[in-house]
């Protein structure tokens, strides 16, 4: 692994204390119970949404489903600054980061490989949504930022950079809802925390479990993303499908909410000048 | 990939064509295309295996190696991918002009084989908790001839049956234990893929959907899922890939072909291997 | 500030009033597509229905032939990328004797955040005898020019021509680093030292000050 030797680095192997504790995840039980939240398993989390927190970007939005917080933030449409990305068709580029101090454990400044992964994840969930036609020789870009990671991160950043572009005024066929859902045997456990997203993997290959994330377009009815990781049964699969897609739904009325309210905000803050 | 240019009158060709379950190749819609598939022709490596799809070229090299275990799962062996898009097979490749692809098709592999029932890697594992083998599987990219994914997992599936790992004695000294790797080529033990997935993708061409999609069909082809399927028909791995967006009820059909022919595909495959083994045929190699 | 009304599809006397505004949602289904409904800015149409594209402020615009026209609106139009045809403002950076490039500062009323950069060749300059412009005689760096948008252009830059009367220099600064007056169309005069400078000079339309001055 390369470093950046500009940066003052730990020694070169450390562990982190958490790797000699107990898990929760390893505790047989935790998907057996109730959930360690108290919700039931096909209740998502609370969604907390605000558009434009980023005065300087043209569009910005922020997530929060209580503890994994995200921030987004959309710049262009602009140039293309280097020679051989140009292209006629509007591009759109994604960025997805997680801050050093998300997780549990410390990460790298550098992009891994975990981040590029959700970065063409999360590209390929927003392309289809944007009307890339209309921005000739420019590119568009979204930057998303994990504050906090607690499970369900690839759909927490397509939520939240959907809201962002929304707020930048950059025309889309739909917004993009996204949601997550972690499978363990019969049980489907909507919107997992990160406790529930080990401990489904850490079963992987032991009976069918895994997780799913989907990106669908409610109001044309189009899935513009699907992604699932771990050894699943096929018929659990199809059906966890649905689910999530009628997940996508529910959720679909509170950004449309925000951004009304954005907009309205918006309004009065120009009539007000 | 090597640009296609077709003209609106050749997509509406074969568009037709997919909608009337006969595609410009004579295949209907579930159905592969001719592929030819060889291991154990490259000497240096602990196995090899060569898969040409029609034009699509894939040589894939697996070396083993002795490492440190992954401090998060010190009891298993460990895998990992690499991809060369040579630029032999599109001058686009050159320098780091395949990087994208490269990066995109390891993840997805990765995440495939990422299923601990997928492999035996418990057993990869020499000294549990300091030293396990670590498997490089090395992908090289010779012709683009369409449906890269497909041929790259039939390839790295063949490769790792074919693969060969020395066997280990263990003795132990005092202050330690010592390794000592059996530099006798008889004494191997062979992997078992049984569980391996291979992936399969599955293009959507207006309201149908195909597999092992040619370049021309790719070209038609606006957005399209790619499955990782085993002989038992477990999906390992599952992404969408391209520009376009999928209709919601399309996805469960598009699915459902994709493990129809994943686990028809692992069981030829596995069947062709063992064939080739027992039959002990002489290595055709480059030349045929 | 008050929401404009008039859109690119229709001038003033297409339309006799907006009839109502409303919040209008991303992807939200406005109406069918059929006669006497038209799809205008910010939506777009599919499976038979005209969809927003854009989270902002509905209008509907009553033209003459009994159609209605949906545009959505956001408050600040700043998704804007030179067009084709579009008239823009750009500072002119660097003049030598094939052609100049400039930076586009905005497209029609609306500023851009990032410039996009601009190409005018000699032969755009001007309308007659193209063949003997002389490029230093016609932009200096920093002049304020207006141009309308000939092509996309090239990976570097969009194509601009000023081959029109109402467009060419706007403004511009002298030697002496005073604002210069036009004094003639090939001219402009220092009011500080009388020296005249020369400029491709566009003769500035009322409509273009009203809109810079808002």
């Amino acid at each position: 692994m390369p470093t950046d030797t500009r940066r003052i680095q730990g020694p070169e192997t450390s562990n982190s204390p958490y790797d000699f504790c107990p898990t929760a995840t390893s505790d047989p039980a935790l998907l057996e119970k109730q959930r360690l939240d108290g919700r039931d398993s096909a209740q998502m989390r609370p969604l907390f949404l605000r558009a434009g927190v980023i005065s300087q970007a043209r569009g910005s939005a922020y997530i929060e489903m209580n503890q994994t917080k995200a921030i987004c933030a959309v710049y262009g449409p602009r140039e293309v600054q280097r020679r051989e990305d140009f292209s006629l068709k509007g591009q759109l580029t994604c960025q997805f980061r997680f801050a050093t101090f998300a997780s549990q454990h410390r990460r790298q400044h550098q992009q891994g490989n975990q981040e590029k992964d959700l970065s063409v994840q999360m590209l390929e969930a927003l392309e289809p949504a944007v009307c890339l036609h209309k921005y000739p020789k420019s590119q568009i870009n979204v930057y998303v930022t994990v504050l906090q990671h607690d499970g369900s991160v690839l759909s927490a950043g397509i939520l939240c950079a959907s809201l962002a572009l929304a707020s930048a005024g950059v025309e889309m066929y739909d917004l993009v809802i996204a949601s997550s859902a972690a499978m363990y045997n019969d049980l489907t456990i909507s919107d997992p925390t990160v406790q529930e997203e080990q401990a489904v993997l850490s079963r992987v290959g032991k009976g069918s479990s895994g997780m799913l994330t989907v990106a669908f377009m409610p109001s044309i009815n189009q899935v513009s993303a699907i992604t699932s990781d771990g050894g699943i049964q096929f018929d659990t699969l199809n059906k966890t499908v649905r689910t999530v897609i009628d997940n996508c739904q529910k959720l679909y009325p509170v950004l449309q909410q925000t951004l009304v309210k954005h907009i309205e905000e918006k309004k009065k803050g120009i009539s007000s000048k | 990939m090597a640009d296609v240019n077709l003209s609106e009158a050749e997509k509406t060709f074969i568009l037709h064509s997919v909608q009337d379950n006969f595609r410009d190749d004579g295949r209907s819609c579930e159905d592969f295309r001719h592929m030819e598939i060889e291991t154990g022709l490259i000497s240096n490596t602990n196995g090899s295996a060569r898969v040409r799809l029609a034009s699509t070229d894939v040589l894939v090299g697996v070396k083993v190696q002795l490492s440190p275990v992954d401090p998060e799962n010190p009891e298993v062996g460990r895998m990992e991918f690499f991809l060369d898009c040579s630029a032999n097979a599109t001058p686009e490749f050159e320098g780091r002009g395949g990087e994208e692809l490269a990066s995109e098709i390891t993840a997805l592999l990765t995440r495939a084989y990422g299923c601990p029932s997928t492999m035996d890697y418990p057993s990869l594992c020499v000294l549990p908790g300091q030293q396990c083998w670590l498997l490089y599987v090395d992908i090289l990219l010779l012709e683009c001839g369409g449906n890269l994914f497909d041929a790259m997992s039939l390839a790295v599936k063949a490769a790792l049956f074919n693969t060969k790992v020395p066997n280990v004695t263990m003795t132990k000294d005092e202050g330690g234990i010592e390794l000592d790797v059996s530099d006798d080529p008889y004494d191997f033990k062979r992997l078992d893929v049984t569980g391996a997935p291979l992936v399969v993708t599955v293009n959507k061409i207006g309201h149908f959907h195909v597999v092992d999609a040619s370049e021309k069909e790719e070209a038609c082809s606006l957005a399209r899922i790619m499955l990782g399927v085993t002989q038992t028909g477990t999906i390992t791995a599952m992404k969408k890939e391209g520009s376009g967006s999928l209709d919601a009820d399309s996805i469960s059909d598009m699915m459902e072909s994709a493990k129809k022919v994943g686990v028809l595909l692992n069981k030829s495959l596995l069947k062709a291997l063992g064939e080739e083994e027992e039959q002990g045929t002489e290595a055709v190699g480059f030349l045929r | 500030m008050v929401l404009c009304v008039r859109t690119k599809g229709s001038s003033a006397g297409d339309f006799t009033h907006a009839q109502h505004k409303s919040a209008a949602r991303r992807g939200q289904r406005l109406s069918r597509a059929d006669d006497t409904h038209v799809a205008g800015e910010g939506t777009y149409v599919r499976g038979g229905f005209i969809y927003s594209s854009l989270v902002g402020w509905l209008n509907e615009l009553k033209t003459e032939e009994q159609k209605v026209t949906l545009t959505v609106q956001t408050e600040d139009s700043c998704t804007v990328i030179p067009t084709i045809d579009a008239v823009v403002t750009a500072r002119v950076t660097n003049v030598n004797p094939r052609f100049c490039k400039c930076a586009i500062l905005s497209v029609g009323t609306s500023p851009l955040r990032d410039v996009f950069r601009g190409m005018i060749r000699k032969e755009d300059v001007r309308a007659t005898e193209k063949d003997r412009v002389e490029m230093h005689k016609c932009y200096r760096p920093g002049d304020i020019i207006t141009a309308r948008v000939l092509s996309l252009g090239d990976a570097q830059s969009y194509l601009l021509t000023t081959a029109e009367n109402e467009l060419g220099v706007a403004m511009a600064t002298s030697e002496a680093g005073v604002n210069m007056v036009p004094v003639s169309w090939c001219k402009m005069q220092c009011p500080k030292t009388l020296n005249e400078e020369f400029r491709k000079v566009a003769k500035v339309q009322p409509e273009y000050i009203e809109y810079v001055r808002s």
